[in-house]
């Protein structure tokens, strides 16, 4: 009988359960899309060598439950809080609450496999989208891919997990309340915040902290890349965790200053419906202002995620391009055993492609570390640390090559290093006394031909390294297309290490572009594809949240825009008012974090400045303009979703 | 005494196809300013049609009704808010009164839909609430009010703007019999002393006999009108319960 009465009940309730199942739907959607990516054989076979990739997933997986567990939570006690009267009413009518919970339980199960199957079908959709996405950042070929029995089972066995939980929260809730609260405790007024001073005090100061945050990370950030690394980073974690937390107070401190501050404007307030709005808002957003701290705090999360992701992917391509400047590349060391020599690595090279140009050349040492006493890395913990010189004919040669401009030495020496930091270093004092020639100091330069495991090599003139030690022989290849198996390609030129404690592994000398480009190309992908998809699940859950909760208090807001509509107010003044009332209450957790795309901007723009790449910090900016577009855009259709559904019910209803 | 509200011929039908029902049946009736005037009669006699129409909460099927010479059957949907604005009060059975708002500025409301200045919206209010003996409740939400004191708030809110016509629905259906005297008093009072005209629906012949005059309708016509004319209420009240055992229907005695 209940199961009967359940189905008609749905059937019936077709409208208000409409938001809640496509909530569900898209949750499970989002759920079982990002577990079968997980699960999909690509994955699996790139994480089996990276530990922290594995790791980052399982955290992945267990965020989007918590995340998931919230908004069907959060969706249930919304549907609860839709049939109290009803409920109530039942009770009164002599069902018992066992009953009800019954009726209640089964209905929202009838709701939940509904949602199930349509979000594993919309699921399997989005799951080929972002594995097409991902193919094309991995640069692998897309395949339909095959679906995964695990993500199926995790999806459902978490969905019935949520669910559960669900059904327990509202079966305590039941099982406690009052038939009297079932029935009249809509009547119940949310007050609004007392002591709004002192919470506007609070706002100017989380407000002031946002910015002092913002301002820290700044120069702690710069201070980390311009110290290369061994700055300590504790300031700019703590300004982080600072900034999170400010982000969530002053959404606390806004939602319970500003609009009792407004009631107090009788200019304000006596204009039209502004009294009805503000007090509209008063209590509900006294009553939400922790989910608009938690929201923004999303938010925010979801904007500079999206932003370092995608800086990460251009700095990646910016730093491919300075740190090979040639297809392939090789320093071998005189010291040690050569286990593939240049004719050799030529030949196996030969076998894959067509080798275009080579160059050869050589990096000399004076087994001194006279040049190092001028940067950080001299003294204790950097012994053995040596200076290291190319001719001025070899690096012409390699400029020439790369098509960049040639230079006159004029009897000095010249710092090449592919580290922006150093072009801050002082060399100005530097003389370099070679076979009885000294050489003043010329300049530093970043525009770096060659790729070595050292901060910097001078360029001196020919005569100089006669007077020194070939420590590396160099080599640069010029390869006439790219298109070749680059994997098996580093594969025939590795060999296995065997290191002095007996640690062995694959080890090449050669550096390969191609290799490294799909290397780091997977790499940006998992983290940009990681980043994107929780920006996009944290940014649909804040609307999702938001529209419920504006969607659930329509039945308290039908009377009261009935009550205007009889004294008087136009159409157009209720649907304004309807409209400011519905704005603030999105707007609120929204406008923080699309701000903070300004100092994300600022910041990454300010990184890629820092690390050398000036041409692409104008690129990223434009990333963080884009971003914030996207965001507005989605969140703007959310929000214009919403107010049209409660317009229809409230006002021309 | 001009005429406030002229209701002609008016005619309403509910429903479709076969199935209609004639709500009003040629209803014609004036009330003249300052006047109170009472509607009775059964359930489903069309009392809150009759009502309503003329509130424009609904549209007649034919028939005219014109406040202050104002025909509302032409009036567009925007019209007919600034009209129900400009023109008219209304005093609900369940109060009516918005819940987030203070009693204040519930009373306000209508003078700040008209944009009225803030100096003039504070007189007024207190004006209004000194007189229905509401004026320490000002800072109040109705929820901290009694059933008698919600009701008061509501009718000074129905007053402030100073409309043309005040029309009260049933508004004693939810108080205790002390609270209806006090109540009706305080109509007596809006009508007498701020120069209110009153239109009010009721079924109760105790709260009818506070009226200046009464209209009985029965199967949605006029089927008989009382006027006190200068009499006492109790007299009043005796005619009202004879009009009401003729009409066979109810005759509820406080």
């Amino acid at each position: 009988m209940f199961a009967k009465l359940a189905l008609r009940n749905v059937k019936r309730q077709i409208g208000n359960y409409l938001i809640y199942f496509i909530t569900v739907s898209l949750t499970v959607a989002l759920m079982f899309a990002i577990n079968n990516v997980i699960f999909s054989p690509q994955l699996q076979e790139y994480a089996v060598n990276i530990p922290e990739l594995r790791n980052g997933l399982l955290t992945l997986t267990v965020l989007l439950s918590l995340i998931v567990a919230l908004v069907l939570g959060y969706a249930t006690s919304f549907m609860l809080k839709l049939r109290k009267r009803e409920f109530g009413t039942y009770l009164t009518l002599g069902m018992t609450r066992k009953n009800i919970l019954c009726l209640f339980i089964l209905e929202s199960l009838i709701l939940a496999v509904a949602s199930l199957l349509v979000g594993i079908v919309l699921g399997a959709f989005v799951y080929q989208g972002l594995m097409a996405l991902l193919s094309r950042l991995m640069e692998f070929a897309f395949v339909f891919s095959s679906y995964s029995v695990s993500g199926l089972l995790i999806t459902i066995a978490l969905i019935i997990l949520v669910f559960m939980l669900a059904s327990l929260t509202s079966a305590f809730y039941l099982q406690r309340v009052r038939i009297y609260q079932l029935i009249h405790g809509d009547k119940k007024v949310e007050s609004g915040a007392r002591h709004p001073l002192l919470w506007l005090i609070v706002t100017i100061i989380s407000l002031c902290m946002i910015v002092l945050c913002c301002l820290v990370f700044y120069k702690e950030v710069e201070a980390t890349i311009l110290s290369y690394g061994e700055a300590s980073e504790g300031l700019m974690f703590l300004s982080l965790l600072a900034l999170a937390m400010a982000v969530v107070v002053f959404h606390i401190a806004l939602s319970r200053s500003v609009v009792s501050l407004l009631l107090k404007n009788k200019k304000f307030t006596n204009r039209g419906c502004n009294t009805f709005t503000l007090r509209q808002l008063s209590g509900r957003m006294n009553a939400n202002s922790l989910l608009a701290g938690a929201l923004s705090f999303l938010l925010s999360f979801a904007v500079i995620g999206s932003n370092i992701s995608f800086v990460q992917k251009v700095s990646d391509q910016a730093s491919l391009e300075k740190s090979y400047p040639f297809d392939i590349s090789a320093n071998l060391d005189v010291d040690t055993d050569i286990a593939i020599d240049f004719p050799e690595a030529k030949q196996i090279i030969s076998e894959y492609t067509h080798i275009e140009r080579e160059f050869y050349y050589d990096i000399y040492t004076t087994r001194q570390s006279y040049l190092y006493g001028f940067t950080p890395w001299s003294g204790e913990g950097y012994n053995g640390l040596w200076d290291f010189f190319i001719s001025e004919s070899d690096f012409n040669l390699l400029n020439q090559a790369l098509g960049w401009d040639t230079v006159d030495l004029h009897g000095r020496f010249l710092i090449l290093t592919d580290m922006q930091q150093m072009m801050n270093m002082d060399f100005s004092t530097a003389e370099l006394n070679v076979g009885g020639r000294s050489y003043a100091y010329g300049g530093t330069s970043t525009d770096m031909p060659l790729n070595t495991y050292t901060y910097f090599v001078a360029v001196v003139p020919d005569e100089a390294v006669q007077h020194m030690h070939v420590q590396l022989h160099g080599v640069a290849f010029d390869l006439q297309e790219n298109g070749y198996d680059a994997q098996n390609l580093r594969k025939d030129l590795s060999y296995t290490y065997s290191s002095p404690s007996g640690f062995r592994f694959e080890n090449t000398d050669y550096q390969i572009k191609e290799y490294a480009r799909l290397s780091r190309n997977s790499n940006s992908a998992v983290f940009v594809l990681g980043a994107l998809y929780l920006s996009v699940v944290f940014v649909f859950m804040s609307m999702a949240i938001l529209a419920l909760k504006t969607l659930s208090s329509l039945s308290e807001d039908k009377p009261r825009y009935n009550i205007l509509f009889r004294l008087g107010a136009t159409e157009r003044e209720q649907s304004k008012t309807l409209f400011w009332q519905s704005f603030a209450f999105f707007f609120l957790p929204f406008a923080l974090p699309m701000l903070l795309s300004i100092p994300s901007g600022i910041i990454c723009s300010h990184i890629m400045q820092l690390n050398g790449f000036t041409p692409q910090s104008g690129e990223v900016a434009w990333i963080a303009v884009w971003i914030a577009v996207v965001i507005s855009m989605i969140y703007l259709l959310y929000f214009t979703a919403t107010y049209r559904i409660a317009r229809r019910n409230v006002i021309y209803s | 005494m001009p005429d406030i509200l002229q209701v002609h011929n008016v005619v309403k039908y509910y429903g479709r196809g076969n199935i209609v029902t004639k709500a009003l049946d040629s209803i014609s009736f004036c009330v003249d300013q300052g006047e109170f005037t009472a509607i009775m009669g059964a359930s489903g006699s069309g009392k809150s049609t009759l009502l309503n129409v003329i509130s424009t909460i609904d549209r007649v099927s034919s028939g005219e009704i014109c406040v202050e010479g104002q025909r509302i059957a032409e009036m567009k949907e925007k019209q007919l808010s600034l009209f129900r604005r400009d023109k008219l009060g209304f005093i609900f059975q369940e109060y009516n009164l918005l819940d987030t708002l203070t009693i204040r500025e519930n009373i306000a409301l209508p003078l700040n839909l008209k944009r009225v200045d803030v100096q003039t919206t504070q007189r007024e209010v207190m004006r209004v609430s000194t007189a229905l003996g509401i004026s320490e409740q000002l800072d109040k939400f109705p929820y901290e009010l009694s059933g008698g004191e919600r009701q008061r708030a509501a009718c000074a809110r129905a007053i402030v703007a100073r409309p043309a016509l005040v029309l009260a629905d049933e508004p004693t259906g939810a108080l205790d019999s002390r609270n209806s005297r006090v109540l009706m008093k305080t109509f007596q009072q809006m009508n007498r002393q701020l120069d209110s005209t009153i239109l009010m629906v009721t079924h109760d012949p105790v709260v009818g006999s506070y009226a200046s005059r009464v209209l009985f309708l029965k199967d949605g016509r006029i089927w008989s009108e009382i006027d006190s004319g200068g009499r006492d209420r109790q007299t009043m009240y005796q005619e009202i319960l004879t009009v009401m055992a003729a009409l066979g229907g109810e005759t509820g005695v406080r």
